[in-house]
């Protein structure tokens, strides 16, 4: 294991990856992640509205895990988050569980904005802010996706792996 | 009725609502875990101000570097609020303060702008600190 931390380091910066964290997240940590990955941007002059289009993404999609992720520790939600750059895009990675009947929900969620030019979406984030947070938004406003999606400069890519009768693993990647 | 004052912290905005010299103030980042838990008492005292029978000048400055998707609900229903106090006869200035090169919140300006009928509405590009 402690040999294999190297190698696990020089797997994630293989894959552009310089941020990861795997385990609980919470509001306090969702805060120091996006603020010392602001301030890494800003040392590599990353221009404004990317800084803050990485920050956006990292925030929405921490907060979803806290929100949504179906493994938890008491009040605690679990899952993963990794930042990395590669072909001259930053990209974000989410994973987190979810209870088995809830993957046709997100995945018509996500299919939905998948062929959606940047105006398309624009006019649909409009309109769900004017119709308000769906009855499962747990504190959220329901617009996550759509904003992500709004931020990125491709199609969000995602996927769902099965863990057993039960759960699957939901992962998602947005690339900015 | 007192002002309100809500010192900043990494994800909520300092709140500065001073109702000696009608000026509101919302500067910082805006996302809470829950956002109407934070907003609830912004959203008090804003309604409690506005019921107040003056014909008084009012400014309200939004100087939000960053807010999450649910905060942009919360600023929806707050300039909706104020609308409709300026919609009552309520002269009311909002100023939509954005950095220079941030593209989406001069859009999200440019929404709100749209939206909104009786609030005088401006845009106002500031130099990146």
């Amino acid at each position: 294991m402690l040999k294999d931390l190297y190698d696990f380091k020089k797997d994630l910066a293989k894959r552009g990856i310089f941020f990861c964290l795997s385990g609980p997240i919470s509001q306090n940590l969702v805060a120091e992640i996006a603020t010392t990955l602001e301030q890494k941007m800003n040392l590599e002059e990353t221009s404004k509205s990317t800084v803050l289009r990485v920050f956006s993404t990292v925030v929405e999609n921490a907060q979803n895990i806290m929100r949504y992720s179906d493994e938890k520790e008491d009040e605690l939600s679990l899952g993963i988050i990794a930042v990395g750059y590669e072909d001259s895009h930053y990209f974000v990675l989410c994973g987190n569980n979810i209870e088995k009947r809830k993957v046709e929900i997100i995945r018509s969620k996500l299919s939905e904005l998948h062929n959606k030019d940047n105006k398309s979406l624009k006019k649909l984030y409009r309109e769900r802010l004017r119709q308000g947070p769906p009855k499962e938004s747990k504190g959220g406003a329901g617009l996550g996706f759509i904003e992500m999606a709004k931020k990125a400069s491709k199609p969000i890519e995602f996927d769902f792996k099965k863990l057993n009768e039960e759960f699957s693993f939901f992962s998602m990647k947005t690339v900015i | 009725m007192d002002n309100l004052i809500i010192e900043a912290t990494k994800y909520t905005p300092e709140i500065s609502f001073d109702c000696n010299k009608n000026l509101l103030k919302i500067k910082g980042k805006s996302y809470p875990e829950n956002t109407s838990v934070f907003y609830k008492p912004v959203f008090d005292w804003l309604r409690k101000y506005l019921g107040q029978d003056e014909k008084k000048d009012v400014t309200v400055n939004i100087d939000l570097i960053y807010f999450n998707s649910s905060s942009s609900k919360i600023l929806m229903d707050f300039c909706d609020i104020l609308d409709e106090a300026a919609s009552d006869g309520k002269p009311i200035s909002v100023n939509w303060i954005y950095e220079e090169d941030d593209e989406d919140a001069f859009e999200f300006g440019e929404e709100f702008q749209e939206d909104l009928e009786f609030v005088t509405f401006n845009l106002v590009r500031k130099a990146v600190e």
